[in-house]
């Protein structure tokens, strides 16, 4: 590899992703190259200065944090049956509560025209119901 | 008693038992808090996008099918949710942090130069500003590189796209950091 290509790959051998071969050649190249010596210095030095090591997790904010989650989780999950009813289950009551109202109401030819609909069917077939029987 | 498997308590959590999920939650809280932590750089925020993570993951446990470990799939989760936030935070993001920016590229000019990284509250804060210059997706894969140590392979899955892609975004993020810190160097580094 050139000084160029090896210089563009710098980040790739510091994070060692080259490959065995790769790698060594690059190795041996930083070794000797004042300019590809510096830039590693400067790719190591701005790790450091973005990503300082954070401090450890204390346990107890551990528990918090999983409390927390837990309540939203909980909310979520009540939220999503409200959802689910106004979504599903209100259109579904409301199909029903129509279908019973044109049941009830919708003008039937052999209905008597005073009585409600569904009250003149229910006596048609009451009839029916009580001249099949013995 | 033998401790149960990640892939078991989801499966439960699945099945709706809250007490499986709380122990998964427990299990992965450290790594997917660190991450957010190191990708949004802004406690609250950061705080909230890992409750969020674990939120979705709830959410979606009914699709989650056991090939990749729970482990992998809630990362992958917190890393898209992180990179959404980015992208949204960058939209909203004004020219008048320019300024701000420019004296923050300094400081890191000087944290490159000198002995010791930026060691003061300050300081640390104005070079992890620096980050906001970067485009999410190259802000993200580089965390991912430098903070949690994946391999470029495991970026790439996390983030869903291919090694090159990676390659590329790590090397520009990089590039662009180092540009910024040299336009504000004086002097050369040995």
């Amino acid at each position: 590899m050139t000084h160029e290509q090896i210089h563009e790959r710098l980040g790739e051998w510091l994070d060692g992703e080259l490959d065995g071969s790769a790698s060594a050649a690059a190795s041996r190249h930083i070794d000797s190259c004042a300019a590809c010596k510096s830039e590693v210095f400067r790719l190591r030095r701005l790790g450091e200065a973005l990503f300082a090591a954070p401090a450890a997790a204390d346990p107890r904010s551990t528990e918090a944090f999983v409390a927390r989650v837990m309540a939203r989780v909980s909310a979520d999950t009540v939220s999503s049956w409200e959802k689910f009813a106004a979504r599903f289950l209100a259109p579904a009551f409301g199909l029903a509560l129509a279908g019973l109202l044109f049941t009830i109401y919708a003008p039937r030819p052999e209905a008597d025209a005073d009585a409600p609909l569904g009250v003149a069917a229910l006596s048609a077939d009451a009839s029916s119901v009580f001249e099949a029987a013995p | 008693m033998t401790e149960a498997s990640d892939g078991e308590l989801a499966r439960l959590a699945a099945d709706g038992d809250d007490g499986a999920f709380a122990e998964l939650v427990r299990r992965h809280a450290p790594r997917v808090r660190a991450l957010c932590a190191a990708t949004l750089r802004n406690a609250d925020e950061a705080e909230d996008a890992a409750q969020e993570a674990f939120l979705k993951a709830h959410r979606a446990l009914g699709r989650f099918s056991g090939e990749a470990s729970f482990g992998t799939w809630l990362h992958r989760i917190a890393v898209n949710h992180c990179l959404d936030l980015l992208r949204a935070a960058g939209r909203r993001r004004s020219e008048s942090l320019d300024a701000l920016l420019d004296a923050d590229s300094s400081v890191l000019a000087r944290a490159l130069t000198e002995p010791s990284p930026a060691t003061t509250l300050e300081d640390r804060d104005a070079v992890a500003r620096m980050l906001n210059r970067l485009i999410p997706d190259q802000r993200l894969a580089l965390t991912l590189c430098e903070v949690e140590g994946l391999t470029y392979e495991e970026i790439a899955r996390a983030m869903s796209c291919s090694l090159d892609s990676v390659k590329a975004r790590i090397r520009r993020a990089r590039a662009e950091l180092l540009e910024m810190a040299r336009h504000f160097s004086d002097s050369d580094i040995v």
